[in-house]
């Protein structure tokens, strides 16, 4: 995936291979991730299509007359199930590109939920964020990023400046990928209620990519020394 | 989790074939529900002759309507003749029973001198209302489909429409 070339002018492009790195990353991490929302999004569509297809085999093979009843309920449930898809696919999925748990030493169970979306023209990457702890605890959080922070100039996609956005900016993952995080291990820690808490960072620009744009402060504490 | 055992790539692609799926069967399934609220096989057709001028013109495109089967003389029905494949638009002239008896009917094309007997499959002399007709025009758009009468015509079109495309695909790439 990274080794390919893209476009940078083209916005979906960017968000599309952006959309690809990121479960990539997180599986690497071992992230379970959860492919429940496409599973149900492939089994609606599937549904639907093959009801599709056997009305017009059905049609193609015995004509109108005959198949004229049972064609009106093959067009209300192909709609209806396209119906549930589109409020699917608006309503639950809402761009998520990334849904899975992690069973972590130090933090235990937590699970992390990642969407995505572009602004039209805007090559600016916004992710929501939706992790919870062990304690049930939901944290949501906004972030965004311009494109040109992991693509370079040629159109490559440059993995590391990426993963270290998100290590230094999502609490869980910074927790898990210490190597990525700022200031990794060397960290003062804090309680673990306080995962999810950001506070004003030392935190060095990224080496790579992102060209003048500023790097929002935010750090995060975390427990100290081990590593993930 | 039975999920996790394949990666994303499958489902991306079976991703990208749903939506090439869904785009073709929501085509046809609009179709098919019109076929259902019109309850006519075949709700939209183009008139291919010019039998019915200057009511209608070669090209024209005719949205039908089956439901409600009293037709009545002066409507245009589009009908199929047995054993034929392609339908007829005509004007209804004569109607026998009705009501009770099973509805029997007479057409003709407004441009043609005599009645559509001549066009009947052998030994018929009417159409039954129930089983010949698919529908009564009930609204048309002038030479929108006069497309589909050149493609059928004069089939060379099709590989010279498929060729510009050809050529389009090729000069698009960079």
């Amino acid at each position: 995936m990274s080794s390919q070339k893209i476009a940078v002018y083209s916005l979906s492009d960017l968000k599309n291979t952006t959309d690809d790195a990121l479960p990539n990353y997180l599986t690497s991490l071992k992230f379970a991730q959860s492919h429940l929302l496409t599973d149900v999004r492939l089994a609606l569509g599937y549904t639907a299509v093959i009801i599709a297809g056997a009305t017009f085999y059905a049609d193609w093979k015995l004509g109108w007359d005959a198949t004229k009843y049972w064609t009106f309920w093959a067009v209300l449930v192909y709609f209806m199930l396209n119906g549930v898809l589109t409020v699917w696919i608006w309503g639950v999925e809402k761009g998520t590109v990334f849904r899975g748990e992690i069973n972590h030493a130090s933090a235990g169970r937590n699970t992390l939920s990642i969407s995505s979306s572009v602004t039209k023209h805007i090559p600016i990457y916004n992710i929501t964020v939706t992790s919870t702890d062990p304690t049930g605890r939901e944290t949501k959080t906004q972030l965004s990023s311009p494109f040109t922070r992991w693509f370079d100039a040629d159109g490559f996609f440059i993995a590391k400046p990426f993963q270290q956005w998100l290590a230094a900016e999502i609490p869980l993952i910074g927790q898990v990928d210490r190597k990525n995080a700022p200031g990794g291990e060397g960290m003062v820690g804090g309680r673990e209620e306080a995962m999810a808490v950001v506070v004003e960072g030392r935190l060095e620009t990224p080496r790579k990519g992102g060209a003048g744009e500023m790097m929002p402060p935010g750090s995060t504490r975390s427990r100290k020394g081990r590593k993930g | 989790m039975f999920s996790t055992l394949s990666s994303l790539q499958p489902r991306q692609f079976l991703t990208q074939i749903l939506n090439f799926a869904l785009v073709l069967s929501t085509a046809f399934m609009l179709w098919k529900g019109l076929s259902v609220a019109t309850d006519s096989p075949s709700p939209i057709v183009v008139v291919l002759s010019g039998s019915m001028e200057p009511a209608f013109q070669r090209g024209d495109l005719l949205f039908l309507w089956n439901r409600g089967l009293d037709t009545q003389i002066g409507e245009v029905v589009v009908y199929n003749v047995k054993g034929k494949d392609i339908p007829i638009v005509h004007r209804v002239v004569r109607r026998f029973g009705g009501g009770e008896q099973p509805l029997k009917l007479l057409t003709k094309g407004d441009n043609n001198l005599a009645d559509d007997t001549e066009l009947y499959a052998r030994g018929q002399d009417y159409l039954e209302r129930s089983q010949d007709i698919i529908g009564s025009v009930v609204g048309y758009v002038p030479f929108v489909g006069y497309v589909t009468i050149l493609l059928s015509e004069h089939p060379w079109l099709k590989t010279v429409m498929l060729g510009l495309m050809g050529v389009m695909v090729v000069l698009q790439r960079e």
